[in-house]
C-alpha cells in the first residue's frame, strides 16, 4: 500500500480524489495551503485510492499521511 | 658457408623461438584475464543483469581507445590468501578516450572476490588516481562490492599503513580540479561509498546499495533491522539523503548518464568547457512560455518548463532530479555554452527553501564555480520553511551557505526574478544587487519585497487595524497599500535590478551576456588562507 504524504505543514484547502478513485502518477490530489500559497500533492504513483484520510480545513503536519493508495 | 656464418644464422633461429614463445606465453597470460576465459564468473554476473567490469569499461571508452594499467596484478599471497586467484587484482584501472577526451577509470571487478579491495588492486586504484590528477584527466569510478578485502586487513602490518587512506588525499586536492565521478552499480556499502562520498557526481544503478555499513552489520551493532534498500538504496539516496544524483535502471544507462554528465564539464579546471554549434535562434521564445506562468502567484507552476524554452533544446540536465524538488538544479546549454541553473520550483513545497533544497543548491553552484560554469538563477521564492524541522537541520546555517557559494563564485552571474523574491531567500538566490552579479533582471509577474505581505501586514501592523473601526476592512486597505509597491518596475526604479524584460527575451539577454563576460571575473578577496564554509 503507498501513502500520499504532506511535504510540509499546511491546512489542506482542496481534495481532488475520493475512495476508489483512480489515480496517474503525478496527478494532482490534494492541495494544501501553507505560507499564503497553493501546494500541490501530487501521486508518486499510480493506484486506486483507499482512503482519503483528512478532510478540507484540516490542519496537517509534515509528514502526515494525507491518501493512501491501492 | 663457413662455420662463423653458420653458427650467426642458428643463434638468430634461437633468439627468434625464444622470442615467439615469450610471446605466446604473454598472449595465453593476458587472455587468462579476458572475461572469455572466466565463463562463470561472467554468466553469474550477467544472471543478475549486470556487465562486468570489462564490459562496462568497453561501453564507457571511445572503441579501442582504452589502456590498461597493471593487468597482470595479483593479490599479494598473504597466508589467508593461499592458493586464491585474483585477476588484476580485482580492480582494472586505465585511460582511453570518452567522446574524444582522455579520461581515468578504475573498475571494480565483482568477479573477483565479491569486488572486494585488495592490497595491490588499491595500489592500482592509487596509481590511476595520481595519474589522473597530475595530468588533469576527469576520474571515473564503476564501484561495486563490499569494500576492504577483510582477508589481508586484519593484520596491523599491513592495514595501519592504510595504503588506500593516501588516495583519500590525492581525491581531496583533486576536488574541483578534475570531474570526479562515482557510479555505484552494486552492493556498494562501505568501501565504495568511502571513494563515491568525495566524487561530484554520483550515479546509482536500480538494486545498488551505498552506506557506511550494510544491514548485517546494522543488525549486530545496534540491533536495527532494516533491508538493504531500506538502508541504502538508490531510491533511498536518491530521494531522501541525496547521496546520490541519480537513479539509473542499468549498466548501460549507468554509462550513459556519466558521458551526458561529462559533456558539460571541460576536462579539468585549467581546461575550457566545450562550447557546441547551436543553430536554434536567441530571440524566438515559444510564446507558450506566457502561458507556463501563474494567474495568481500563490499559485504553483512548472519552472522545469519554462527552463526548456529558454535554454538549448533537450539541453536542460537535471542534477539531483528526485531530491529536494522545490529547486532546480541543472546544467543546460544557452546558444551552446553550457551554464549552471538554479531555479526555485514552486510545484514543490511553492519553491520555499528547506534545509535539502539549501543543501543541493550550494553543493551545485561549488560544483558549477569549479568547472566554469556561468550561474543563471530564476527566482520565485517565498521564503525559508519554518518551524523547529527546519531549526532541527540548522536551516540558518544551511541558508548561509547557499549565499556563501553564490557570493564567492567567480563565474559569470546572472539573476532572473520571475515571480516572488522574498526576504533572505531572494538574497540567498543572488536576487537585485544582493550577490553582485552581473546582470540582475527581472519579468513584469516579479513581486520584491523583505516577507509576505499579509504575514507582514499581520505582524507589523495588528495594532494598526485592530483599533480600526473596520479592522477587515483597514487590514485590507494596507495589505493593499502594500502590495501596490513590490513590483518589478518600481524595484528598477529603485535600480535594485538592471532590467525589466519581456520573460520572451530572456534568451536572447542572457547568451548575449554571458558572450561578452570573461570565463573568471576579477573579485577582490582579503589575504586569508582560505574561507570557512558554512557547513
Amino acid at each position: 500500500m503507498e501513502k500520499i504524504l504532506s511535504m510540509m505543514a499546511g491546512s489542506v484547502w482542496k481534495i481532488h480524489v475520493q475512495a476508489g478513485d483512480r489515480v496517474e502518477e503525478g496527478q494532482q490530489v490534494i492541495i494544501l495551503e501553507s505560507m499564503k500559497m497553493e501546494i500541490p500533492i501530487e501521486a508518486e504513483t499510480s493506484g486506486i485510492v483507499r482512503q482519503v484520510m483528512v478532510s478540507e480545513g484540516d490542519f496537517v503536519n509534515e509528514g502526515a499521511i494525507l491518501i493512501e493508495l491501492e | 658457408m663457413n662455420s662463423e656464418t653458420f653458427r650467426d644464422e642458428n643463434k638468430d633461429k634461437t633468439q627468434e623461438n625464444r622470442i615467439r614463445r615469450l610471446m605466446d606465453e604473454l598472449l595465453v597470460k593476458s587472455d587468462a584475464l579476458l572475461d572469455e576465459q572466466r565463463p562463470d564468473a561472467v554468466l553469474k554476473q550477467h544472471s543478475k543483469g549486470k556487465l562486468t567490469a570489462r564490459e562496462r569499461i568497453e561501453l564507457l571508452f571511445d572503441q579501442g581507445t582504452f589502456i590498461e594499467i597493471g593487468k597482470f596484478v595479483q593479490n599479494i599471497g598473504m597466508e589467508t590468501m593461499q592458493g586464491i586467484d585474483t585477476p588484476a587484482d580485482g580492480i582494472i584501472t586505465g585511460i582511453g578516450e570518452v567522446d574524444g577526451r582522455t579520461v581515468a577509470v578504475s573498475a571494480s571487478d565483482y568477479t573477483v572476490m565479491g569486488g572486494s579491495m585488495g592490497k595491490i588492486g588499491l595500489e592500482k586504484q592509487a596509481r590511476i588516481i595520481k595519474i589522473a590528477k597530475e595530468a588533469g584527466y576527469p576520474l571515473i569510478f564503476l564501484m561495486e562490492g563490499g569494500g576492504h578485502r577483510i582477508q589481508e586487513g586484519l593484520d596491523s602490518r599491513e592495514f595501519a599503513r592504510g595504503s588506500s587512506g593516501s588516495s583519500f588525499v590525492d581525491l581531496s586536492l583533486m576536488s574541483g580540479w578534475v570531474p570526479l565521478i562515482g557510479a555505484i552499480m552494486g552492493p556498494g556499502f562501505a568501501g565504495p561509498s568511502n571513494f563515491a562520498s568525495l566524487c561530484d557526481f554520483i550515479p546509482m544503478v536500480e538494486g545498488s546499495t551505498m552506506g557506511i555499513a550494510g544491514p548485517k552489520l546494522v543488525k549486530a551493532a545496534l540491533g536495527e533491522d532494516l533491508t538493504k534498500e531500506e538502508l541504502g538504496g538508490a531510491a533511498f539516496h536518491t530521494k531522501v539523503s541525496g547521496m546520490a544524483d541519480l537513479t539509473v535502471k542499468n549498466d548501460e544507462e549507468c554509462i550513459k548518464e556519466i558521458k551526458k554528465y561529462l559533456s558539460y564539464l571541460p576536462s579539468n579546471a585549467k581546461a575550457t568547457p566545450l562550447q557546441i554549434p547551436c543553430n536554434q535562434p536567441l530571440n524566438n521564445v515559444d510564446q507558450s512560455l506566457l502561458k507556463l506562468l501563474p494567474k495568481s502567484t500563490n499559485q504553483a507552476y512548472d519552472m522545469r518548463k519554462i527552463l526548456d524554452l529558454i535554454f538549448d533544446h533537450n539541453s536542460v540536465y537535471e542534477i539531483k532530479p528526485q531530491f529536494a524538488k522545490n529547486i532546480i538544479t541543472a546544467f543546460a546549454r544557452i546558444n551552446g555554452k553550457a551554464v549552471g541553473i538554479v531555479a526555485n520550483q514552486t510545484r514543490y513545497m511553492g519553491g520555499i527553501l528547506d534545509s535539502a533544497a539549501c543543501t543541493k543548491a550550494s553543493r551545485f553552484v561549488s560544483l558549477c564555480d569549479a568547472f566554469h560554469l556561468p550561474l543563471i538563477s530564476f527566482i520565485d521564492v517565498a521564503g525559508f520553511l519554518p518551524g523547529s524541522a527546519s531549526e532541527k537541520a540548522g536551516l540558518v546555517r544551511k541558508s548561509a551557505k547557499l549565499l556563501y557559494e553564490f557570493a564567492q563564485a567567480t563565474v559569470p552571474k546572472v539573476s532572473v526574478t520571475v515571480g516572488k523574491g522574498y526576504g533572505l531567500a531572494y538574497f540567498a538566490m543572488m536576487g537585485g544587487r544582493t550577490l553582485q552579479s552581473n546582470y540582475s533582471i527581472a519579468w513584469p509577474t516579479a513581486e520584491i519585497c523583505a516577507m509576505g505581505i499579509e504575514g507582514a501586514v499581520d505582524v507589523a501592523y495588528y495594532r494598526d487595524y485592530e483599533a480600526a473601526d473596520d479592522p477587515v476592512q483597514r487590514r485590507k486597505q494596507l495589505i493593499d497599500k502594500f502590495r501596490s509597491q513590490i513590483g518589478a518596475i518600481r524595484g528598477a526604479e529603485g535600480f535594485g535590478v538592471d532590467d525589466v524584460i519581456n520573460p520572451l527575451d530572456t534568451r536572447l539577454l542572457i547568451a548575449k551576456t554571458l558572450e561578452r563576460l570573461p570565463e573568471k571575473l576579477l573579485k577582490e578577496v582579503p589575504p586569508r588562507k582560505h574561507g570557512i564554509i558554512p557547513i
